[in-house]
């Protein structure tokens, strides 16, 4: 029964992801054997435990709390590279549909003094009109959305950077704070910081972002709208031929994915748990990550919950590195070999099913033989 | 305005040497997302060579180790490409992607090790190199010529000629439009295509030390190279997989790039008092302008993007 | 000790996870003659060639060249020992030109940089040789399919090869161009290559080749003096049995106008030229109607601004009364228009959709199969799968969750029959929908397309093979370079008559 284990999508999934992972630590870790021997194997410990590096339980928790706060958002980045992916597009521009979220919410939250529900849903808006831009590209002047994303990124951030210097702190980049300046904006805790030893960050921004990916794979599994989105991401040309507007579909598929991403965004500025540097001069990495989530989650919404809370475990558990022997980027330098592993993927499961499937032969082989002995006798 | 003409020269030179990078690997059939990552690794192979070389070096023997460093480096890295799309059919958006992240990644962590080895204080990404920045400069009535340019140039028409007047390019480009044809011909498709992802890596190394070698004369490898790879690809489609419109395309872009740098030396734009930030989304607003009306007839290799196995047939 | 063949393959078998592809397969081509390799689709004939070619080595048997045992690793040892082949579906590099698919892969070269003008030289002289006229600066996207073929030819000659081999060159080209061929094999015959001709069409084995090699399901099933043989002897060696392609069927009953198409424009994606020109046409209920012609004469394209996959350029289409000329795909099958697509894998199927999710693909928007909230009813979908596969026996390893991917051909072509015959119909197009089939799986298709004419619909055929064309149509309709150009009666015509129609050589004004 082991063999039809074996055979499961879903185990295979996992195995490879497993696999990634594994791998993605053996890779890191060789690198840095070669930059400093001495301390390779602490220095992988330590992004590996992230939070339980402190021995304190009430830290532990806040900083548990702090890991989660940061998985929300990238966990929305992820879900949005998912569902694009899902329709065949590959959404690379998830990282600044996260910016001019972020820009949206906290501009409306600073500037106008919105409540955290219309500032969400001035992300949502923005993000949403933001992927239609690389929808439209795609559909009516069939730019590749990989290219057309990344110049989004980078002229997201820069229209980021000026609308936010209007409201950034007078004496630094950052900008103003939302506890001080902006309460009514700050997303609900509803008592959620308590079970993080009140770690006043955690906001009902996690519980739902996990709803959010259970939302989409019922959208995806079992509505007509995500029926017809994968059959335009197997075969756009039957879709096309079974009367599917494809066009419609690759602009509402990147307006979904722009909204999941933007609202990523708002997760985690509306929690002041960070400010926006209005001088920073490359595009986050949080919508990087969500590809590297999205994809080591076997691009399955589930999946994903688990494998961006990896991610951001590990990018989390960089601060604990010995500074005087490496830089915390090896937790980035980590998520990146993984994502490259999961290029693999295919080929990992091939391997496995061929594996079946020479054992079956075998099998049939050694029983032939057999049947032939006993015919003989 | 010389400043303006010097500026744009150099980021075309960039932008040209990447694209053309991208050009032979899109040729064999392979689609490069990673020339991004490429450039990185490529300029840190140059700058490691620079911190290395004694100042007393002449400038000749410093411009080719630098230049060497950086396409060994760049080569080595674009074998990483290779091996997952070629051997293993892997997709080739994701390992790009992943291309480009590990790339700055290892880069930062690389120089930050490095650093921090020389001066236990110094925990940054930065790499210094004043002095043999210089040798890459004359000085001619004003204008700051860098030899970039003139290596650009030599690389420009080398793969002009390799592309058209060889048997190499000839095999290549069949390659990234029948494979199949090239196989029942006897043309390797895996080799070819190991060629074109490698020179890729070659042109990309060199357009990567070029583009920290442009402005700066130090540079935080955590900054990557600010989408100058995606830039160049869109130069690449721009001047549809020709190298010689691929140079004219890229002298376009490189002097938005300019702008960003020396707007403030014109006083009329000074006047108009547009915030620095409009200069600097430019060239990527004038992408996006640019593929969308240029991408509905695009002339791309016809296999690219397509893992060639050899059993489909 | 002189052999009279060039290349011998004795007892060759190959073998492939579950199938025996070729099993104990001999095939001995002499020196100078047109040796014809005959079989069925799936009988090995691609298997045979891959293994001379050194694309799979066999696993038993085998290869002489001249008498001497060889081993062929891949196609440059068969280069090597002078084979070469022109494939079904050209190996040339679209936008380079003749002169470079030519010598691509043995260019000549100075210090690595090209030497075309010795090149061009030694192609011109080929060409006049064996009478083979081809622009060597062409492009070769520009070309005629005949000058391709051409070009293919003189890639075997400029590379001195000694052993030809034709694979279904006939398939593309016209009766004119196919008379060309055969004179040029001839010659080519008569200059001393050795020839192997791989068909299904018996009567172009006939005319051309001295021996007949037929394969059926894999095995070799003989080789025979075609002088001495027949067409009938052919085929039966090539199915098994005595098979009546003749398709029994009651006088048709017609009755009104279901489909009215009047000038009908659609422009060409690749070319300058119309695509489909000005083309007018009825088919009423109760009739099948036939629109036969060479492959790539337009066919595609009317299909597709029939049915809406493009925009017509001018014109109207008539649906039941009801104008359909801009009507999007959605509506068009809503308003009772069925589509058999030409190419199952590309339109016809989402392949790693589940075979039930698959026969929904024309209705899951239905009510029966989406709720009002936008929920798929996944129980009335197995239900209505289930039917389904019943009633039109498609066969699949896991029933209704099997993914489409994993069926076989014929059971994939049943599936698509199964979904747009079971829609209800007014107007059933099918588009070359035997295609790839073997014999029972074509009886079963051309069964089903009968049922609906009887049950009163309205049937429009489009096909390239001619027994088809002449046995299951009620009224033929020849297209040709995007036009009509005759409309014929299958029970009077000859298919004589209907190639000089196919080849543009005789039109009639056409009135619909």
């Amino acid at each position: 029964m082991k063999k039809n284990l074996l055979k499961n999508a879903a185990v295979q999934s996992l195995i490879a992801s497993l696999l990634c992972i594994v791998l993605g630590l053996l890779l890191g870790f060789i690198v840095l054997l070669f930059i400093n021997p001495s301390g390779a194997g602490e220095a992988i410990l330590a992004v590996v435990k992230n939070f339980w590096n402190y021995s304190r339980a009430n830290l532990q928790a806040k900083n548990f709390g702090n890991t989660l706060v940061k998985t929300a958002p990238l966990l929305m980045c992820s879900l949005s590279v998912l569902f694009a992916y899902k329709v065949g597009l590959f959404n690379i521009g998830a990282a600044g549909q996260y910016v001019v979220g972020s820009c949206a919410c906290l501009y409306a939250a600073l500037a106008w003094h919105w409540s955290w529900l219309p500032c969400l849903l001035m992300s949502i808006v923005v993000g949403g009109i933001y992927g239609a831009i690389v929808g439209l590209l795609k559909a009516y002047c069939n730019v590749n959305e990989v290219i057309s994303g990344i110049m989004l990124n980078w002229i997201g951030l820069y229209t980021t950077n000026m609308l936010l210097a209007t409201v950034k702190e007078p004496t630094s980049p950052y900008t103003l704070h939302l506890k001080t300046d902006a309460t009514q904006a700050m997303l609900p805790t509803l008592g959620l910081g308590k079970l993080f030893s009140d770690n006043g960050n955690v906001t009902i921004a996690i519980p739902l972002a996990v709803l959010i990916a259970i939302a989409i794979m019922v959208l995806l599994d079992k509505t007509r709208l995500g029926y017809e989105l994968k059959a335009t991401g197997n075969n756009k040309n039957a879709a096309k031929y079974a009367g599917m507007a494809e066009k419609r579909n690759i602009i509402l598929t990147l307006i979904i994915g722009g909204a999941l991403a933007a609202m990523g965004g708002a997760f985690l500025y509306l929690t002041d748990f960070e400010q926006w540097s209005v001088t920073q001069s490359s595009v986050p990495g949080m919508g990087f990550n969500g590809i590297a989530a999205a994809f080591l989650g076997g691009l399955n919404p589930i999946g994903t919950i688990f494998a961006s809370y990896f991610i951001q475990h590990i990018t989390s558990g960089g601060a604990f590195v010995d500074l005087s022997k490496y830089s915390s980027q090896i937790s980035d330098l980590i998520s990146s070999l993984i994502i490259y592993l999961c290029g693999f993927v295919l080929f990992i499961k091939y391997a496995i099913n061929m594996g079946i499937a020479k054992s079956e032969e075998k099998a049939m082989q050694k029983a032939a033989a057999a049947d032939e002995k006993g015919g003989a006798k | 305005m010389l400043l303006l003409v010097q500026y744009t020269l150099i980021f075309a030179s960039v932008l040209m040497l990447v694209a053309l990078g991208g050009c032979f690997s899109e040729h064999s059939g392979v689609i490069n997302l990673g020339l991004e990552g490429i450039m990185v690794i490529g300029a840190l192979g140059g700058a490691l060579m620079m911190r290395a070389l004694p100042n007393s070096w002449a400038a000749l023997p410093t411009i080719l180790v630098v230049l060497l460093g950086a396409v060994v480096f760049a080569v080595a890295y674009s074998a990483l490409l290779g091996v997952a799309c070629i051997n293993f059919k892997a997709d080739q958006t994701i390992v790009g992607t992943a291309l480009n992240m590990l790339g700055v990644a290892a880069a930062t962590v690389l120089v930050k090790a490095i650093n921090t080895a020389a001066d236990p204080n110094n925990v940054s990404s930065e790499i210094q190199y004043v002095e043999a920045k210089k040798k890459f400069l004359v000085n001619i009535a004003g204008f700051e010529f860098n030899w970039f340019m003139l290596i650009a140039i030599i690389m420009l028409v080398v793969a002009y000629v390799v592309l058209y007047k060889t048997r190499f390019g000839l095999r290549l480009m069949a390659c990234g439009e029948h494979p199949q044809a090239a196989d029942s011909v006897g043309i390797n498709v895996y080799k070819m295509r190991w060629a074109g992802v490698l020179i890729s890596g070659v042109y990309g190394g060199m357009g990567g030390i070029c583009y920290i070698l442009a402005g700066v004369s130090l540079w935080k490898f955590e900054n990557g190279v600010a989408g100058f790879g995606f830039l160049a690809l869109a130069v690449m489609i721009f001047g549809q997989w020709k190298p010689t419109r691929i140079a004219l395309a890229a002298l376009l872009f490189g002097l938005f790039r300019a702008l960003s740098n020396v707007y403030f030396g014109f006083p009329f734009l000074v006047a108009l008092n547009i915030p620095g930030s409009v200069y600097n989304m430019m060239p990527y607003l004038i992408s996006l302008v640019v593929l969308a009306f240029t991408s509905k007839k695009s002339r791309a290799p016809k296999a690219e993007g397509i893992p060639y196995d050899k059993g489909q047939r | 000790m002189e052999t009279p063949y060039a290349i011998e393959m004795l007892h060759i078998t190959k073998r492939f996870p579950g199938i025996i592809a070729n099993d104990d397969i001999t095939l001995q081509l002499k020196r100078g003659e047109i040796h014809a390799l005959l079989g069925e689709n799936g009988a090995g004939k691609s298997t045979l060639m891959s293994v001379l070619f050194g694309l799979y080595q066999a696993e038993e048997g085998v290869i002489k060249k001249d008498g001497k045992e060889v081993t062929i690793h891949d196609p440059n040892d068969a280069n090597d020992l002078g084979i070469g082949m022109v494939h079904q579906h050209f190996k040339l590099v679209e936008c380079f030109t003749v002169l470079d698919n030519i010598i691509l892969g043995v260019e000549p070269t100075k210090h690595g940089f090209l030497q075309k003008d010795e090149a061009r030289k030694k192609v011109l002289a080929l060409s006049e040789k064996y009478g083979l006229q081809v622009d060597p600066d062409a492009v070769v996207e520009d070309i005629t399919v005949g000058m391709q073929q051409r070009t293919e030819i003189l890639k075997m000659l400029y590379r001195d090869n000694e052993i030809l081999i034709f694979d279904e060159p006939t398939a593309v080209l016209t009766p004119q161009e196919i008379d060309e061929l055969m004179k040029i094999m001839k010659n080519l015959a008569a200059e001393g290559k050795s020839i192997l001709f791989i068909s299904h069409k018996l009567a172009e084995i006939m005319a051309v080749a001295d021996r007949c090699t037929v394969l059926r399901k894999g095995k070799y099933v003989g080789t025979v003096e075609t002088a001495k043989s027949s067409p009938e002897e052919l085929s039966a060696m090539m199915v098994g049995r005595n098979v009546n392609f003749h398709v029994d069927k009651k006088p048709a009953h017609v009755g009104d106008v279901v489909l009215d198409i009047q000038h009908m424009t659609v422009a060409s994606k690749t070319h300058k030229k119309d695509a489909v020109h000005d083309v007018s046409m009825k088919v009423r209920r109760g009739e099948i109607v036939c629109i036969a012609g060479i492959d790539g004469n337009g066919q595609s394209e009317f299909v597709y601004g029939l049915t809406g996959l493009e925009p017509l350029k001018s014109g109207t289409i008539t649906l039941n009364g009801k104008d359909i000329s801009k009507a999007s795909i959605r509506q068009r099958s809503t308003s009772g228009m069925s589509h058999i697509p030409e190419d199952r894998h590309k339109y016809g199927l989402v392949l790693d959709y589940s075979l039930e999710d698959n026969l929904v693909l024309q209705r899951y928007f239905e009510q029966k199969f989406t709720d009002r909230i936008g929920f798929l009813r996944r129980d009335n979908i197995r239900k209505y799968a289930d039917r389904l596969i019943d009633e039109y026996d498609v066969r699949s390893g896991q029933g209704p969750v099997t993914a489409a991917r994993a069926m076989s051909g014929g059971n994939q072509q049943k599936a698509i029959i199964a979904r747009e015959v079971d829609k209800a119909p007014e107007l059933l197009v099918a588009v070359q929908p035997t295609r790839g089939l073997d014999v029972g799986a074509i009886e079963f298709v051309h069964r089903k397309l009968v049922e609906q004419r009887d049950a009163g619909k309205a049937v429009l055929l489009i096909s390239l093979e001619l027994d088809e064309v002449m046995d299951v149509p009620d009224r033929i309709l020849v297209m040709y370079e995007g036009e009509i150009v005759g409309e014929l009666d299958p029970k009077t015509t000859t298919q004589e008559e209907l190639g000089l129609y196919m080849a543009g050589a005789k039109r009639d004004e056409v009135k619909a």
